[in-house]
C-alpha cells in the first residue's frame, strides 16, 4: 500500500513539464495576440493571467499535487521574467505618491494653517486697538 | 490620531464586507486551513492581483544573500513571503479578500532549521498559519456592529441637541453677543458635520453596490465630509483664538471683529479639502474615496492636528492667566488649583484637546476594546456633550429659559435685558462657576457673594482685583 500512495503522489518534474507544456503554450499564445505593446496593461492581460494560474491549479489536482508549490513559483517567476520584465512593479494597486510630491501636500496646508492662525490673532489685536 | 481615525474606519470599513455575508471559502472543519479556488470573481481578482504582485517581487527583489540556510520567498496562495533565514517565524498582516478576514491581524510562516517552509503535520503541505485572521471575528463583528449604532446615535443626539440649542440661541435675542455668534457658528458646523457622517454612515459604508460603482455624488460626499471635519475644528481653533484675544491679548476690551474669524472657520477648510481632493483624484483614485491607507488623508488631518496645537497652546495660556489672577484674589490656596483644574475641564470638550491627549491605542485586546468604546463617545457624542457644557448648562440660558417659562406662566410681557455690554465681559464667568469674585463696586464687602453661584461679574471681579492690586 505504501508504495501505491508512493505512485500516485505529486510526481514534480511531470507536474512541472504539465504545466509548460499545456499551460505555457495557451498564455503564449494569447499574449500573442494582446500584442507584446499591451503587455503591461493589468486590464488588458488579467484575464488571460487568471487562466494560466486556472490552468495550473488544475493540473496540481489532476496530479494530486497541491497548489501552489516550488514549480508553480519557479514557473511563475520565468513567465514574469519574459513577458513582464518592463512592466511598472506597482502600477496595479494604488499607491501613495512618492514623497518628494506627498511633503508638500501635507506641509502646504499645514504652513498656511499656522498663517491664518497668526493672521487672526494679530488682526483681532488690531481691531482693538491695543498693538 | 490618525490611528484611532484609521480603526475606526477599519471598523467601518469591516462592516461593508460583512453586510452581504459573504463567507470564506476555508472549509471550517479542515484543519489545514489552506487557500482553495474561489469562484467568487471579486475576491479571486484580488488574490490574482496580489499573485501578480507577489511574482513581480520575487522577480525584481536581490537575491539572499546573508549567510546561513534560508527559505526561498514563496506565494503560498493568499500571501508573498520573502526569504526567510531558518529557523525564524515571519509575520505580516492578514490579506484583506474574505469578510471574515481581519487585516489587523498578522498572518504568520515558520521556516524551520533544515530551510524549509514548515509543513503540516497532517497533510504534509506547506502551510502558512492564517488562523488568526479569522478566528476573533465573531466577537469583532460584534463590536463593530456596537460601534456603528453608537455612532449613528451619537451624531442623531448630538444633532438634535445642536438644534436645539441654536433654536434657543436664536429665539432670546437678550442672550446675542460676541462669544454667542460664535457658539452659533460652532454649533452649525458641529449639525452639518454630524449629518454628513450620518450620510455616509448610513448611505454609503453599508453599501458595497454602490461603492463598486463609485458615482462621482459619493467622492462629493468624501469631499463635503472632509471640508465639514475641517470646518468643526477651525471654529473649535476661533474660539480658541477669542478666548485667548478676550482673557490674554487685550484683556475686556471691546467687541471684536468677526470677519476674520468667519474666514478661519468657514471659508478656509476649503483649502485642505480642495487639495485633498485634487491629491486624491490623480494618485490614490480608488472607489468613493473611502480607503484610510493613504496618507494623503494627512492633507486634512495635517491642518486639523495643528489647529488643536494651537488651540492647546491657548487653552495652557488661558489657564496659566486665570491661575495667576485667582492667585492675585488673595483666595486660599487650595481652592485656587480647584478651581483652575475645573476651568480647563471645561474648556477642554470645547476645544477638542483629548484628540491631542489620547492618540494611542493601547496593544492588549480588552484595552484596545476599552479604547475603541471611549474614543467612540468622545467622538461622535461631541456635539451633544458641547450643547449640554455651553448652552443647556449655562446660567444665562437657564436664567433665559426660567424667565420665558415664568412669563409663559405669569403672562406678562417679556422685559429687555440689560445691555449686552456689561456681559461682554462676562465670557468666563459662565464656564466657570463658584469662583470667588468682588463686585464691581468699590465698597462692597464679598462676603455676601462667598460661595453663591455668579454669572455676569466674575470677569468684571477680576478687573476690579486688578485695577485695585
Amino acid at each position: 500500500a505504501q508504495h501505491f500512495i508512493a505512485a500516485t503522489a505529486c510526481q514534480e518534474p511531470d507536474y512541472s513539464w504539465m504545466i509548460r507544456h499545456y499551460c505555457l503554450k495557451q498564455f503564449q499564445l494569447s499574449m500573442e495576440g494582446i500584442g507584446q505593446q499591451l503587455w503591461c496593461d493589468w486590464d488588458e492581460t488579467v484575464g488571460t493571467y487568471g487562466e494560466l494560474t486556472n490552468c495550473t491549479v488544475l493540473i496540481a489536482e489532476r496530479l494530486d499535487c497541491y497548489w501552489p508549490n516550488r514549480q508553480v513559483d519557479e514557473f511563475f517567476v520565468a513567465v514574469h521574467r519574459q513577458y513582464f520584465r518592463n512592466c511598472s512593479p506597482s502600477g496595479r494597486a494604488l499607491h501613495d505618491p512618492p514623497n518628494g510630491v506627498l511633503c508638500p501636500f501635507i506641509l502646504l496646508p499645514v504652513l498656511v494653517t499656522l498663517l491664518m492662525t497668526a493672521l487672526v490673532v494679530w488682526r483681532s489685536k488690531r481691531s482693538e486697538g491695543i498693538v | 490620531m490618525r490611528k484611532t481615525t484609521q480603526s475606526c474606519f477599519l471598523l467601518i470599513i469591516l462592516l461593508i464586507r460583512i453586510v452581504p455575508s459573504l463567507s470564506s471559502t476555508v472549509n471550517y472543519t479542515d484543519p489545514t486551513l489552506e487557500p482553495v479556488v474561489t469562484e467568487n470573481s471579486v475576491i479571486r481578482q484580488k488574490i490574482i492581483d496580489s499573485q501578480f504582485k507577489c511574482y513581480e517581487r520575487m522577480n525584481r527583489a536581490p537575491p539572499y544573500k546573508k549567510k546561513g540556510l534560508f527559505c526561498n520567498r514563496t506565494w503560498d496562495g493568499w500571501l508573498c513571503w520573502d526569504d526567510t533565514p531558518a529557523g525564524r517565524i515571519t509575520a505580516q498582516n492578514c490579506p484583506d479578500y474574505f469578510p471574515d478576514f481581519d487585516p489587523t491581524e498578522r498572518a504568520s510562516k515558520y521556516c524551520d532549521e533544515t530551510g524549509n517552509w514548515f509543513r503540516h503535520p497532517e497533510s504534509n503541505r506547506t502551510w502558512s498559519n492564517y488562523t488568526l485572521c479569522n478566528s476573533f471575528t465573531s466577537e469583532k463583528l460584534k463590536m463593530a456592529f456596537i460601534l456603528y449604532y453608537m455612532a449613528i446615535v451619537g451624531h442623531a443626539l448630538s444633532i438634535t441637541s445642536l438644534l436645539i440649542s441654536l433654536a434657543i440661541f436664536f429665539y432670546f435675542k437678550s442672550l446675542s453677543c460676541q462669544r454667542i455668534t460664535l457658539h452659533k457658528n460652532l454649533f452649525f458646523s458641529y449639525v452639518l458635520n454630524s449629518m454628513f457622517t450620518i450620510a455616509h454612515l448610513i448611505a454609503v459604508v453599508p453599501n458595497p453596490g454602490l461603492v463598486k460603482r463609485d458615482p462621482v455624488s459619493c467622492k462629493v460626499l468624501q469631499f463635503f465630509h472632509q471640508y465639514m471635519l475641517g470646518c468643526n475644528y477651525f471654529w473649535m481653533l476661533c474660539e480658541g483664538i477669542y478666548l485667548h484675544t478676550l482673557i490674554v491679548v487685550a484683556v475686556f476690551a471691546e467687541e471684536q471683529r468677526l470677519h476674520w474669524y468667519y474666514l478661519l472657520g468657514w471659508g478656509f477648510p476649503l483649502l485642505p479639502a480642495s487639495i485633498h481632493a485634487v491629491a486624491r483624484a490623480r494618485y490614490f483614485n480608488d472607489n468613493c474615496w473611502m480607503s484610510v491607507d493613504t496618507h494623503l488623508l494627512y492633507i486634512v488631518h495635517g491642518p486639523v492636528m495643528a489647529a488643536l496645537l494651537v488651540n492647546f497652546f491657548f487653552l495652557l495660556n488661558i489657564v496659566r492667566v486665570l491661575v495667576t489672577k485667582l492667585r492675585d484674589t488673595h483666595r486660599a490656596e487650595s481652592n485656587m488649583y480647584m478651581k483652575a483644574v475645573r476651568a480647563t475641564l471645561i474648556l477642554v470638550p470645547l476645544l477638542g484637546i483629548q484628540f491631542v491627549i489620547i492618540p494611542w491605542r493601547p496593544e492588549n485586546r480588552l484595552a484596545g476594546e476599552i479604547y475603541d468604546y471611549i474614543m467612540h463617545i468622545l467622538m461622535h457624542y461631541q456635539g451633544l456633550l458641547v450643547a449640554t457644557i455651553f448652552c443647556f448648562f449655562n446660567g444665562e440660558v437657564q436664567g433665559a429659559l426660567k424667565r420665558q417659562w415664568t412669563q409663559y406662566k405669569t403672562q406678562w410681557g417679556q422685559r429687555r435685558r440689560e445691555h449686552c455690554s456689561t456681559r461682554s465681559t462676562s465670557y468666563t464667568a459662565t464656564s466657570i462657576t463658584e469662583v470667588p469674585v468682588y463686585l464691581y463696586h468699590h465698597d462692597s464687602n464679598n462676603e455676601q457673594l462667598n460661595g453663591r453661584y455668579i454669572e455676569d461679574s466674575e470677569l468684571v471681579a477680576l478687573k476690579s482685583g486688578e485695577t485695585s492690586a
